[in-house]
């Protein structure tokens, strides 16, 4: 379903225009940001803490009112049309969040089962993803049984069991040891390779950055600094390597 | 993709979805049944055997009822209330406080259908709480006048109060105010609803307090199934009764369109 809702040649996986967002609290976390992430691109999305990363990709995902601004997935409006929006979108958040009340592959299949898997494809799909993942052995545990890298990657599994288009991942390998986080940097390349799939990342890692990412934009008090390839943005910045750049991108 | 396959696979995916969620909350609703279940059972049996027992001997007929049958149908409206109630907004609120909420808000699913399974949840518990509690209770009582009009005054108990559940479980942000709705409202409202007493016998300005809350007209059309006997006309009640339906169904999927309290 989710493959055949895109509308015909559209080039931006995500396309935002003029967004902006204040909270309750009076804090402007985006100022007119505007992005284009390429379809079937890998992008790195970099910033300080507070620079308005994760109210972009809540807004993206309907995690976060949207109320100016324009954000498109594929061509559909994230709001007005946003049930096509997200059948496109899987979004592993920041924070690990789990139904406890289900076990590691329930919550697999219910998630597969509200974005309008059968339950039988749902169910493939969830034993699939607990093997490439690793997580076959805790299929019937509760999430709260799981290590903190376990939960890890059945959040990221979660993201991908109705085979989004877009996958969204914030700040995926926080709080996960080296081993790991290199096996989730082979998978999310071959995800993104195999699958054609667009993959818009965050995080502080900036050698994962460099390692992933095709494009990578620069975030700052809740607009784009600049926006550009690993070299162009090192050539534009200078310095050897990326941190270098981003470092004094930032100031 | 053309327009019309692709309304139809949309359809698909809001069913299918639906379906899910609603049976993630059954299935919580079953798989916790000695919390959700069994304590309003033994509850509504203690007070039918308190009341309906003890004092039945006393009081003997209200309205020209046998106590015990008189007490039932409120007995039965204070079930299904206040585990629809407590159901949804339980549910709602630990997704919401825990953070999973982000599982459902993320999803295709319309707002309504959002509603509609965190509601079918409570409607589950209610129905199934209250139907055990008649299932022990109706064969020692003289059985059921009209029972279509008995289940539909139920079935609107279930839908105004798991509703009700759903625009808590989004309004709470703790515990204590979630509890405050059970506690103080629904609770006392359902006490003085005219379960236990016929509401004529009562001085003003009481009987026209009582007349103004809508969980009496729950009852006495509950009772007017159970019993034939009935305060306010039948017609009425299911009025009033649908009224409230109406509005509280619309207020919950309202406030999760809005994303009120759900999303900054």
């Amino acid at each position: 379903m989710n493959r055949e809702a895109r509308p015909a040649r559209e080039d931006a996986a995500l396309r935002v225009e003029d967004l902006s967002k204040t909270y309750a609290d009076g804090t402007r976390a985006l100022e007119r940001l505007s992005l284009h992430v390429p379809a079937g691109s890998f992008f790195g999305l970099l910033g300080p803490n507070g620079s308005g990363k994760t109210t972009l990709i809540g807004m993206a995902s309907g995690l976060v009112r949207a109320p100016e601004g324009h954000i498109r997935i594929f061509g559909h409006d994230a709001v007005a049309d946003y049930q096509r929006a997200r059948l496109l979108v899987g979004l592993a958040p920041q924070e690990v969040h789990l139904d406890r009340f289900l076990s590691a592959r329930g919550v697999l299949v219910h998630h597969g089962r509200y974005f309008g898997l059968s339950k039988g494809a749902a169910g493939r799909r969830a034993d699939e993803l607990l093997s490439v993942l690793d997580l076959r052995a805790k299929a019937g545990a509760r999430p709260n049984r799981l290590s903190g890298g376990m939960r890890r990657r059945l959040l990221i599994a979660r993201a991908l069991v109705h085979r989004p288009r877009l996958v969204i991942l914030d700040e995926p390998t926080a709080g996960v040891d080296l081993a790991l986080r290199h096996e989730l940097w082979r998978y999310l390349a071959r995800l993104h390779r195999e699958e054609e799939t667009t993959v818009l990342l965050t995080t502080h890692y900036l050698e994962e950055a460099e390692a992933l990412c095709e494009r990578i934009a620069f975030i700052r008090g809740g607009a784009i600094l600049a926006e550009g390839g690993v070299a162009e943005l090192r050539a534009r910045f200078g310095g050897a390597r990326l941190e270098d750049a981003y470092t004094r991108a930032m100031g | 993709m053309r327009p019309r396959a692709d309304r139809r696979a949309l359809r698909t995916v809001e069913l299918r979805g639906t379906i899910a969620l609603a049976g993630r909350e059954a299935r919580r609703v079953l798989g916790l049944w000695t919390q959700t279940i069994l304590p309003p059972v033994a509850t509504a049996i203690l007070l039918l055997a308190i009341f309906g027992g003890a004092l039945g001997d006393r009081l003997r007929q209200v309205e020209g009822v046998a106590y015990p049958w008189f007490i039932l149908p409120g007995l039965l409206v204070m079930t299904v209330a206040g585990q629809s109630f407590a159901n949804a907004a339980t549910s709602l609120f630990q997704a919401k406080s825990e953070g999973y909420i982000e599982d459902v808000l993320t999803s295709p699913l319309r707002h309504w259908q959002v509603a509609l399974s965190y509601m079918a949840g409570g409607l589950l518990r209610g129905w199934l709480a209250a139907g055990v509690v008649a299932a022990i209770a109706v064969p020692l009582t003289e059985g059921v006048r009209r029972p279509a009009l008995a289940l539909a005054a139920l079935a609107l108990t279930g839908v105004i109060f798991s509703a009700l559940g759903v625009l808590t479980g989004v309004w709470a942000e703790t515990f204590d105010q979630h509890a405050f709705v059970a506690n103080l409202v629904i609770t006392p409202l359902a006490l003085v609803a005219g379960v236990f007493y016929a509401v004529q016998t009562l001085a003003e300005p009481w009987s026209t307090l009582t007349r103004l809350d809508p969980i009496f007209y729950l009852v006495d059309a509950t009772r007017a199934g159970f019993t034939g006997a009935h305060e306010a006309p039948v017609a009425a009640s299911l009025g009033v009764a649908a009224g409230v339906a109406t509005a509280v169904v619309a207020a919950a999927v309202g406030v999760l369109a809005r994303g009120w309290r759900l999303k900054p």
